[in-house]
């Protein structure tokens, strides 16, 4: 037994080593971005989908729901960012977080859903953003700006928001990481394996989950408002657009849910693959990114990071 | 220990429990037999939770635990395996056992060491780091008992534990249960297979469409004209 606990000491080391020093490369090589001209939309959104994807991996990749209406939660951070800066005159730094506990508070009031199962919470959640579409799209033009939308600031601050994306990012990323290795990640994974075993094993199950769909919430709420920072704009055709939940959840698909590299991953892949598709074959574009879907779904069902641990077992110790 | 009184039970039309009582005093196992679809996990199902009853009461140590949830029950000391097992798949074996443990204030490595002690004792200490999906039929029978050990309940109940597990499984399954009645737990264990059952169990109750129809020592039961009568005349129907 000692034996087996030393070299257990040793596989998490390495596993942890590497993805830590990814983390680290990735925050430097972005951090630098800016100040060398980079494609700076380019890595800003690259940023904003794996910030987008690790957090939904957190209710669905860890926890066994799919949430259709995602979005609500990007739309709400947008629609409170842009109300508190720009009608309020609450700075930015501060209207952000209040977005995601916006996000958090739209979660709470959603959380009976949580009971649930299957399809019939997915379609809930779809009906739920259209709701919550409807009611800002109804509120007085003077608090949301009406069909054109409002503009934060006389002019963007793309570099700026660029590096609180960055920080977002890296919370989300390291959030995930603790939630992986800690004692609420492993109850949020028997309930996603088996509810009732999971309740039978004396988990709190509505307790565990709530905290998972709270954390959920709070950065896609983040992304939302860091975005409009971003575009200096909201208007609730772009903010509801029901593609960003689409997107978020292919992307983590693509990597892998339920492992903390997954959604990073497809994320990466994806994006740079609609860019380039974008970029050589503008007429075939959503057609090729479509097919590269398909593909995906049909050669590795379980992602690319999910797929490569079923195919080799012993590459789940080394990967987070 | 666990105390069952008048509970009863209705899927629709269909009654599955009717009006059962039995008791079942600490450290000793009470077999509960009856041939399929006579509502044994039904019984089970009622008493830890899973399903709600529509009458009766479920006292375990003295508590009541009749309205209250899965986890709630889970935390006084109550233990179960499941017919189907069910495993978190896409767990490691040791993850399987550590969800038991989440709220002990003991270390994460102590705990984890313990679950290796554990898979160890039931022969599942190489599979360790697999996932449950991975295990075979009877190797994942062996999981559920190693999952209830981890737990450590006071009150256990297996249902079918010896399904479909070959033989020489099967007997490592009975030592186990045999080593922890001597560490002082209670059983209660549901199988329609007899040789096993007359083996572990100190008394028995016999269930038919929901109802008790027979109750006492294993000799009793043995020779006990209607429940001879209950499993020739299936055996007889199986034919
Ligand atoms: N969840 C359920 N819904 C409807 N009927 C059920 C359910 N569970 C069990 N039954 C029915 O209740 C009866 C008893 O089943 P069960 O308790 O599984 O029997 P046993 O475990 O003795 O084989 C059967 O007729 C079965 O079909
Ligand atoms: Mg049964």
């Amino acid at each position: 037994m000692a034996i087996s606990a030393a070299s257990e000491e040793r596989v998490a080391a390495i596993r942890n080593g590497m993805w830590y020093g990814l983390l680290l490369a990735l925050t430097v090589w972005f951090a630098l971005i800016p100040a060398f001209g980079g494609n700076l939309p380019f890595f800003f959104y690259l940023m904003l989908w794996v910030t987008m994807a690790s957090a939904f991996n957190i209710i669905s990749g860890f926890t066994g729901y799919m949430p259709f209406g995602y979005v609500a939660f990007y739309g709400i951070g947008a629609f409170t960012t842009a109300i508190l800066t720009k009608k309020l005159g609450v700075p930015v730094y501060f209207s952000l977080p209040i977005a995601g506990l916006a996000g958090v508070a739209l979660s709470l009031l959603f959380a009976k859903t949580l009971k649930l199962n299957g399809i019939y919470f997915a379609i809930t959640s779809l009906a739920l953003a259209i709701i919550v579409r409807l009611v800002i799209t109804n509120m007085p033009e003077e608090i949301t700006g009406g069909s054109f939308g409002i503009s934060l600031g006389s002019r963007a601050e793309p570099v700026k928001s660029f590096y609180v994306m960055l920080g977002t990012m890296l919370a989300a990323l390291l959030t995930v990481t603790w939630l992986a290795r800690s004692r609420l990640g492993m109850a949020l994974k028997a309930i996603r394996d088996d509810s009732e075993a999971a309740e039978a094993m004396g988990i709190n199950v509505p307790r565990a989950r709530l905290k998972a769909w709270m954390m959920s919430a709070f950065f896609p709420s983040m992304c939302g408002g860091i975005e409009a920072w971003y575009t200096n704009v909201v208007d609730t055709g772009t903010a509801f657009d029901v593609l960003i939940t689409a997107k978020t959840i292919i992307y983590a698909m693509a990597g892998g849910l339920g492992t903390v590299t997954g959604p990073v991953l497809g994320a990466v892949i994806m994006v740079w693959l609609d860019d380039l598709f974008w970029q050589r074959f503008p007429l075939l574009n959503l057609f090729l990114l479509g097919t590269a879907i398909v593909l995906l779904i049909q050669f590795m069902p379980r992602g690319i990071v999910g797929s490569l641990m079923q195919r080799w077992p012993k590459l789940r110790r080394y990967i987070m | 220990m666990l105390k069952v009184e008048g509970l009863s039970k209705r899927f629709g039309g269909l009654v599955a429990v009717d009006d059962l009582s039995f008791e079942v005093p600490r450290k000793t196992v009470l077999g509960l037999i009856g041939i399929n679809g006579s509502g044994k996990s039904t019984v089970m199902n009622c008493i830890s939770g899973l399903y709600r009853s529509d009458s009766g009461r479920v006292t375990l140590g003295g508590k009541d635990i009749t309205r209250k949830t899965s986890h709630d029950i889970a935390r006084h000391g109550l233990g179960r395996t499941f017919q189907v097992p069910r495993l978190f798949h896409r767990m490691t074996l040791v993850e399987n056992l550590l969800t038991t443990v989440l709220d002990s204030r003991r270390k994460n490595a102590e705990l984890v060491e313990q679950a290796e002690a554990i898979l160890d004792s039931v022969e599942l200490h190489g599979l360790r780091h697999d996932h449950g999906e991975e295990l075979s039929g009877g190797q994942q029978k062996l999981l559920e008992l190693a999952r209830v050990m981890m737990f450590d309940p006071d009150m256990i109940l297996l249902d079918e534990p010896f399904a479909g597990v070959n033989p020489s499984l099967c007997r490592l399954l009975i030592e186990r249960i045999q080593a922890l009645l001597g560490e002082g737990k209670t059983f209660l264990l549901i199988s329609h297979d007899l040789t096993s059952i007359y083996r572990l169990s100190d008394h028995i109750v016999v269930l038919n469409q929901g109802r008790k129809i027979a109750e006492g020592g294993v000799e009793d039961i043995k020779n006990d004209p209607q429940v001879i009568e209950a499993y020739l005349g299936t055996e007889a129907y199986d034919g």
